[in-house]
């Protein structure tokens, strides 16, 4: 493409077309520029369009696609890719990066910001070698006195150098440091200096000051990246200015740039918050060379705290400030900065406890967005927060403070309670400051699952419980003070391993009583406090309330559980849904009564979500719920199946039948619970479903593969002799299912768990004529592209068929597809592959299969197997004693393998949830290592003398010994 | 500062089950660049012998007192230097030295530029001419100790041979002049210390090395030997330090505290390098002292003395497990609790070779009680001091048997070793994450790996380790995710349902919640 006017106005018509909403104009012309962005001229025609085009939408237009077009193919990929060709010449390559820069910084600022990108992306690949000019051109600018083109060269700087902040330390990304210090530190030091001088002459110039501090912002960021991996010779040099001056600004305050807005941090926060970083990056690694300067930065952003507002605004710049505060306070020699007792006086006082107050905009979230509420308050998404700070620097305080800062705040927690006594109504922010502040005083650590762990031993947690929280939890009304009220069952929640369990007894009808609150947090709350309270543990892994405990409150409990689920707002509630779950756990048969009611509510839930599922957590726990009251009620009753069946299969067919995606899954499972409660033959119910199981299109959906299986194992467990009888024109259809899970390397083992299910339970007639061809599609993916995963399964079946039909039918089977089939893999495959075996069952499947081969295979004694015999027998002693070989080869790291393979996996083991993992040799035998012995003993006796020699002379030294173990331990000796 | 080994490299041997001690050693390898100032706790270099009072001067002349001091312009000196009037020549040869001596900013440069350095060196053999020998040793000793170019300029001028040939003077302070010059020769780079070890420096300076050698001059050779056992690429010749070495052990005997400082720089020199190198210092059974000098509460015997033997433990097992035999377990814990963070720094670098090592190694630093120090190290010591420490526990636990990581949790490593997750940098918290992670195979090993699930997120590690999954750097961000899938993900273990592969929950019931 030439530089012609003709090829610029060809040019500006596509990229104007690329901006119609119509997709039939713009996508051709989107397909056009792609198309020609490998001609040479192509980015110097779009520079030019976007400096001098008439339009300014063209203008813009044509730097959006320009940096697209560099982000796309500036990197030159190694040769090696062929399909991805350099197309950027390298005439273009030199004119952009001769041009980009005065470009970019004399472009209005909408342009400007996309070629600052550009040029990073073209840092990032050229700079410093191939774009050594770079620095220089940009620092000069620096003396233009021009600051919106000192921002755009600021702007570029910062996109540059933000990588030293995360790289690791390599010769090359130093020495690129190294040459943009000895660039740039001294210009950018002496700009700072020039910055701030300006800033005093323009003191009364608002939109000056807007500019001057846009650039002090970024220099100080420049100061960040530039000192994060070392503390740089020039920097230390020039601390003195640096710290002086950063100093300085943190103590200063501008009308003029304070901003009307409450929710947006203004300029004068924003330099301030990255200063504050800046001093932290310092403090913490550069402390030897910051000592000298840290007292005044403590001080200076103390009296910052001390006199910044409650705003939202300011909510980066204080929560930043109070963790510099908390990050030294915690070291040994600044210890001396706090220790004075008017110190921590004053930093409780006018840091921690206005940080930690109920602002109006916790109360909105608290009223309508309460989700977002919960999770802040809940599950600990609060890092960035004001209260999260302060209760950070009450930790480090504490560090080495704990007396007299719980002295301090103890004062403080009973004025505030008085403060709320004189007139709750009025006051009760100051009784749930009160209780936030005790309640982080005292955590020392907390975990989700157990709550606080550690506590300080100066707070008296009970007496506060018993003084202050309980009294607002048994007040009549459930609705006064909703946020005291969540702030007590609170406090139970976390501190319920503090409390003794007769306050937690105490505590349990009050939480029902919560669950009736309108407000959506404290309902939640409620449920969520007593899911946890039923999980804790009590002595011999019971859990600490009993079901005979909850006795008295089972009506009430599940009536107010379901109820809630009515409120406005938490129909969907996954809190309480995951608390019914829990109760039905803990209160076990004491919830038979209550079932019918139950399960009627549970299935119109599920009715009712299942025509639009969109609260995962919660749907899960239903499930779940449903799940306990089959297997609750079964275990007392197990004819109460039929009556589960009935209720659930209406809703069951209408979701299968709409498909309801992301609850299919779930259905299959509880159909595999339901019809494992079957003692008898496979209901008629189930059989009718059994064709629609084996369709394609179920099957091409990867979710319902591990369910689907199972169930499909529940129908062989339960039903392959009807299968057999009633359905064989099925069993291709089933074994069809096999072959199409045997072909991918995501779910071959899904396929080997239904292929084993139909040996160990399908009558063997009824295979016969298939079981060639099994072994023959085996064998191909063996020979096609075997993995690791497959060999493991592959080596479990073939174990697994030779316990079943025995080892001379394996051999035969083996040897009818293909002469010395058998030899082949026993050489090739289960010789050398038998140790990457894993988990019990599958090891103790081989152990007795191969025991098997050796004593009771007659080719293995007296054909040309035999000399296979001995480094058989060698490898099942390395399955007994080695360590199992875990190495995978390289390629195959990077197969997606969703599901680790093992005989049962965690998925289909939902099939005997609470059961044993299934194990088809069972009582068989006990201990595969003397089973050897007393089989080889059996064989020994058969011919006599021919045993000893095959191991005299081949079998190595060790596992001799080991061998001659498993004889002692058997008593048996060989003939 | 120690420099650590590719990560990649690392993650490799990291990964492996026999992984290899040896690489997992991390030896101090040059860093080419450098954005900090150089360090101070370095020997020197090179140095001026700087007049500190003309009367000093004059006793050490043994001129007469009242010698006035004669002052010189620059075109005087050459002209004088040029001229063949032997009292003019040690006159302007004295105005010279005089100049390159005093406190502040001698004219090194300048007086290159006059193009006198020949005619100097050419003094330095006229033996009748001892006064002149001796002030041109002095000037071109302090032109030597500038710049790479301020010595090269007299290395050109043919200085070598010359200052070899003095050692053997009969005047004491003319020899002791040349092994000062030879020092600031040696000193300047690997180059000219091999031009001087070529030029046969070694023996004649050797024999100087006399019971009844002064101190100050014995310190003088002490520095000079140590110039010549120092810098790599290439390390020094084999047979001269072979050479050196027997009496540089000799030295490290000696009262004075700065002739054993350089003889331990010298030592450090050696060990500073490839096993073999190592090995030769190892043969000479010199450890026990060097540990005993690490004890010494003198710093400029403490760090060349804890410099060579943290080298002598990057090497073989073999060759640490010597260091150990010599006591360093019993005097690092000092060291590691110095008030100075270089030590400090220093002495964990050294800790993290020795926990490097075989599990039998691990036991040993176990039983001398290095733990609670490394602990408090990594609580409370200076960040470059705490990475080391980083170090030092993520290579106890890949070489750790199970119970010794128990122990090692035990001792309270858990909690500093979270907040250096707030690390300002990457590499650090990459280190922890990875042994976190070692943790986590040793707690599997136990059955205990829900307690340390729980343990992780009292500490607030876990709460860090979340907020690293938003990490800019791509390494650190996969490691931490890494954790979390593995064990936090299912493992909040209510049964949070994990996701499946189609992005649903996998429908679980675990089997112990249903027999509460």
């Amino acid at each position: 493409m030439e530089l012609s006017d003709a090829n610029l106005q060809t040019l500006t018509e596509y990229l104007k077309k690329t901006l119609d909403p119509d997709p039939a104009i713009r996508r051709p012309a989107e397909k056009f520029l792609e198309s020609v962005e490998g001609s040479q001229n192509y980015p110097l025609l779009l520079l030019t369009l976007l400096e001098k085009s008439q339009e300014n939408v063209i203008k813009v237009c044509a730097s959006v696609t320009f940096k697209n077009y560099i982000k796309r193919n500036w990197r030159i990929v190694g040769i090696l890719v062929e399909d991805e060709p350099n197309k950027i010449c390298e005439s273009d390559r030199i004119a952009i990066k001769a041009n980009i820069v005065p470009l970019m910084l004399s472009s209005p600022e909408q342009i400007q910001k996309q070629l600052s990108d550009a040029i990073s992306i073209i840092g990032r690949e050229d700079f410093p070698q191939k774009w050594p000019d770079l620095l220089t051109e940009m620092v000069n600018r620096f003396q233009s006195g021009d600051f919106h083109v000192i921002n755009g060269v600021l702007r570029t700087a910062h996109s540059l150098f933000k990588r030293y902040r995360h790289e690791f330390k390599s010769n090359e990304l130093w020495t690129e440091i190294k040459l943009v210090l000895d660039a740039f530190a001294l210009p950018l030091t002496n700009l700072f200096k020039a910055t701030i001088e300006l800033c005093s002459t323009h003191a009364n110039d608002a939109s000056a000051l807007k500019v001057l501090f846009s650039s002090l912002i970024l220099i100080a960021k420049l100061f960040y990246s530039l000192n994060f991996q070392d503390l740089p010779e020039f920097f230390e040099d020039n601390m003195e200015t640096w710290m002086t001056n950063f100093h300085t600004l943190l103590t200063l305050d501008n009308k003029l740039l304070q901003t009307d807005d409450e929710e947006e941090a203004g300029l004068l926060e924003l330099l301030k918050s990255q200063i504050c970083d800046n001093a932290a990056l310092y403090a913490q690694k550069y402390d030897e060379e910051f000592q000298p300067y840290l007292p005044r930065f403590v001080t200076a952003i103390w009296n910052l705290l001390v006199t910044t507002g409650q705003e939202v605004k300011y909510d980066l710049l204080v929560s930043n400030a109070i963790q510099f505060l908390a990050s030294v306070c915690e070291r040994p020699h600044y210890k001396h900065l706090f220790e004075d007792q008017n110190t921590l006086t004053s930093i409780c006082e006018k840091v921690i406890v206005p940080n930690m107050e109920f602002r109006a905009a916790d109360e909105e979230a608290f009223e309508d967005n309460s989700e977002e509420y919960i999770r802040r308050d809940l599950e600990g998404s609060d890092i960035d927060t004001r209260r999260r700070a302060a209760c950070d620097l009450v930790r480090g305080l504490c560090k080495f403070f704990e007396g007299p800062v719980t002295g301090i705040f103890s004062g403080y927690v009973n004025s505030m309670l008085q403060e709320y006594a004189k007139n709750p109504s009025v006051n009760w922010k100051h009784k749930d400051a009160a209780i936030y502040l005790v309640t982080s005083l005292a955590s020392k650590a907390q975990t989700q699952k157990h709550g606080i762990t550690q506590a300080n031993e100066l707070v008296n947690l009970t007496e506060f419980f018993v003084n202050h929280i309980q009294p607002d939890l048994k007040s009549a009304s459930v609705n006064e003070f909703p946020v005291l009220k969540a702030d007590g069952i609170k406090y139970i929640m976390i501190f319920r391993n503090q409390v003794p369990k007769e306050q937690l007894l105490v505590s349990i009808p009050l939480l029902i009583n919560h669950l009736q609150a309108e407000s959506i947090v404290v309902h939640t709350y409620a449920a969520h406090a007593l899911e946890r309270l039923f999980t804790m543990r009590g002595t011999n892994n019971t859990t600490l309330i009993t079901a005979a405990e909850m006795a008295p409150f089972v009506e009430v409990l599940l009536t107010s559980l379901f109820k809630a689920l009515t409120l406005p707002g938490s129909s969907e509630n996954e809190y309480i849904m995951k608390a019914i779950m829990r109760s039905f756990s803990l209160l076990q048969e004491s919830i038979i009564p209550y079932i019918p009611s139950v399960i009627t509510q549970l299935t119109q839930k599920l009715l009712a979500v299942s025509k639009n599922p969109s609260k995962p957590h919660f749907n899960h726990y239903m499930f779940e719920s449903i799940c306990l009251s089959i297997r609750i009620t079964c275990k007392a009753n197990p004819d109460a199946v039929g009556s589960f069946e009935e209720a659930l299969f209406m809703v069951f067919t209408e979701i299968l039948q709409n498909d309801v995606q992301e609850f299919i899954p779930y259905v299959f499972q509880v159909m595999s619970l339901l019809l494992e409660m079957h003692k008898n033959e496979i209901p008629s119910s189930y059989m009718a479903l059994f064709p629609h199981l084996l369709q394609p299109v179920l099957w091409e959906r990867t979710g319902n593969i591990p369910p689907l299986v199972r169930l499909l194992q529940a129908y062989l467990d339960r039903g392959a002799n009807t299968i057999a009888s009633a359905a064989a024109d099925k069993i291709p259809g089933l074994l069809g299912v096999f072959q199409k899970l045997i072909a991918s390397k995501a779910n071959d083992h899904q396929g080997f768990y239904l292929l084993n299910s139909i040996i160990e339970h399908m009558p063997p007639e009824s295979l016969d004529q298939y079981r060639k061809q099994i072994f023959i599609l085996l064998f191909q993916r063996l020979q096609n592209s075997k993995t690791t995963k497959f060999i493991k399964s592959f080596l479990v079946f073939i174990n697994l068929y030779c316990i079943k039909y025995g080892a001379l039918a394996l051999q035969e089977i083996f040897d009818t597809i293909q002469p010395k089939m058998f030899g082949m893999v026993l050489e090739k495959i289960i010789i050398p592959e038998i140790q990457k075996v894993s988990g019990q069952v599958e090891k103790k499947i081989c152990a007795v299969g191969i025991t098997k081969i050796l004593t009771e295979c007659p080719p293995m004694m007296d054909t040309e197997y035999t000399k296979l015999w001995t480094p058989l027998l060698q490898a099942l002693i390395g399955l007994f004693e080695l360590p199992e070989d875990d190495t995978i080869p390289d390629e195959e790291h990077f197969i997606d393998i969703e599901d680790t393979a093992g005989y049962q996996t965690a998925f289909s083991q939902l099939a005997f949830a609470g059961k044993k993992e299934h194990d088809p040799v069972g009582q068989m035998v006990n201990n595969p290592r003397i089973h050897l012995a007393q089989s080889l003993h059996k064989l020994s006796t058969a011919c006599p003398g021919r045993v000893p020699s095959m191991l005299s002379t081949s079998l190595n030294a060790e596992a001799l010994q080991y061998l001659q173990g498993y004889l002692q331990a058997a008593s048996v000796t060989l003939l | 500062m120690p420099v650590v080994n590719e990560h990649g490299e690392r993650m490799k041997k990291f990964k492996n089950k026999g992984k290899d001690a040896a690489a997992l050693r991390r030896q101090r390898v040059e860093v080419t660049i450098e954005l900090r100032k150089t360090k101070k706790d370095e020997q020197i270099l090179k140095r001026r012998n700087i007049s500190l009072s003309l009367v000093e001067e004059a006793v050490s002349l043994g001129e007469d007192k009242r010698n006035e001091i004669i002052q010189l312009s620059l075109e005087e000196i050459v002209e004088a230097v040029n001229g063949s009037n032997t009292e003019l020549q040690l006159q302007a040869t004295q105005a010279t030295r005089r100049m390159l001596s005093r406190q502040k900013d001698p004219p090194i440069n300048q007086i290159i530029e006059l193009g006198i350095i020949p005619r100097l060196v050419e003094f330095l053999t006229h033996a009748d001419q001892a006064p002149l020998q001796f002030e041109a040793a002095w000037a071109l000793t302090n032109i030597a100790s500038g710049t790479s170019d301020h010595t090269k300029a007299v290395v050109e001028g043919g200085a070598i041979p010359a200052f070899i040939s003095l050692l053997s003077s009969p005047h004491m302070h003319i020899s002791e002049q040349s092994v000062w010059a030879l020092g600031n020769i040696a000193g300047d780079g690997p180059l000219y210390r091999d031009a001087l070890i070529n030029c046969n420096v070694i023996p004649p300076l050797l024999a100087l090395v006399s019971p009844e050698t002064p101190i100050g001059f014995l310190r003088n050779i002490t520095w000079t030997l140590s110039n010549l056992c120092r810098n790599k690429n290439p390390y020094p010749p084999l047979d001269a330090v072979k050479k050196m070495l027997p009496v540089l052990i000799c030295l490290m005997q000696h009262e004075d505290k700065e002739i054993i400082s350089d003889s331990c720089w010298a030592v450090s020199y050696l060990t500073d390098g490839s096993n073999d190198r190592i090995q030769i210092v190892v043969d000479t059974g010199i450890l026990p002292r060097l540990v005993d000098l690490m004890a010494c509460p003198e710093l400029i015997v403490m760090t060349p003395a804890l410099r060579a033997v943290g080298n002598v433990v990057t090497g073989t097992d073999e060759q640490t497990q010597a260091a150990i035999d010599a006591g360093v377990l019993t005097v690092l814990p000092r060291l590691l609790r110095h008030a100075k963070s270089t030590i400090q720094k220093e002495a964990a670098w050294t800790l993290s070779n020795i926990a490097a090592g075989p599990c039998q190694q691990i036991q040993q630093l176990i039983i001398c009680g290095l733990l609670p120090p490394l602990v408090e190290l990594l609580d409370k010591g200076d960040f470059k001091a705490q990475k080391e420490a980083v170090w030092a526990v993520a290579n106890f636990t890949t070489g750790a048997t199970v119970e010794q990581v128990v122990e090692l949790i035990q001792s309270g490593v858990l909690k500093p070793l979270f907040n250096l997750l707030l690390a300002k940098d990457s590499k650090t918290i990459l280190v922890i994450l990875d042994t976190i992670s070692n943790l986590f195979l040793a707690a599997e090993k136990l059955g205990e790996t829900e307690r340390l699930c729980l343990l992780v997120e009292e500490l607030d590690g876990l709460e860090k380790i979340e907020a690293l999954q938003t990490h800019d750097n791509n390494m650190v961000y996969r490691a931490a995710l890494n954790i979390i899938e593995k064990y936090f993900s299912e493992e909040n273990v209510d049964q949070q349902p994990g996701i499946g592969q189609d992005g649903l929950y996998d429908f679980s019931v675990e089997k112990q919640d249903f027999n509460f």
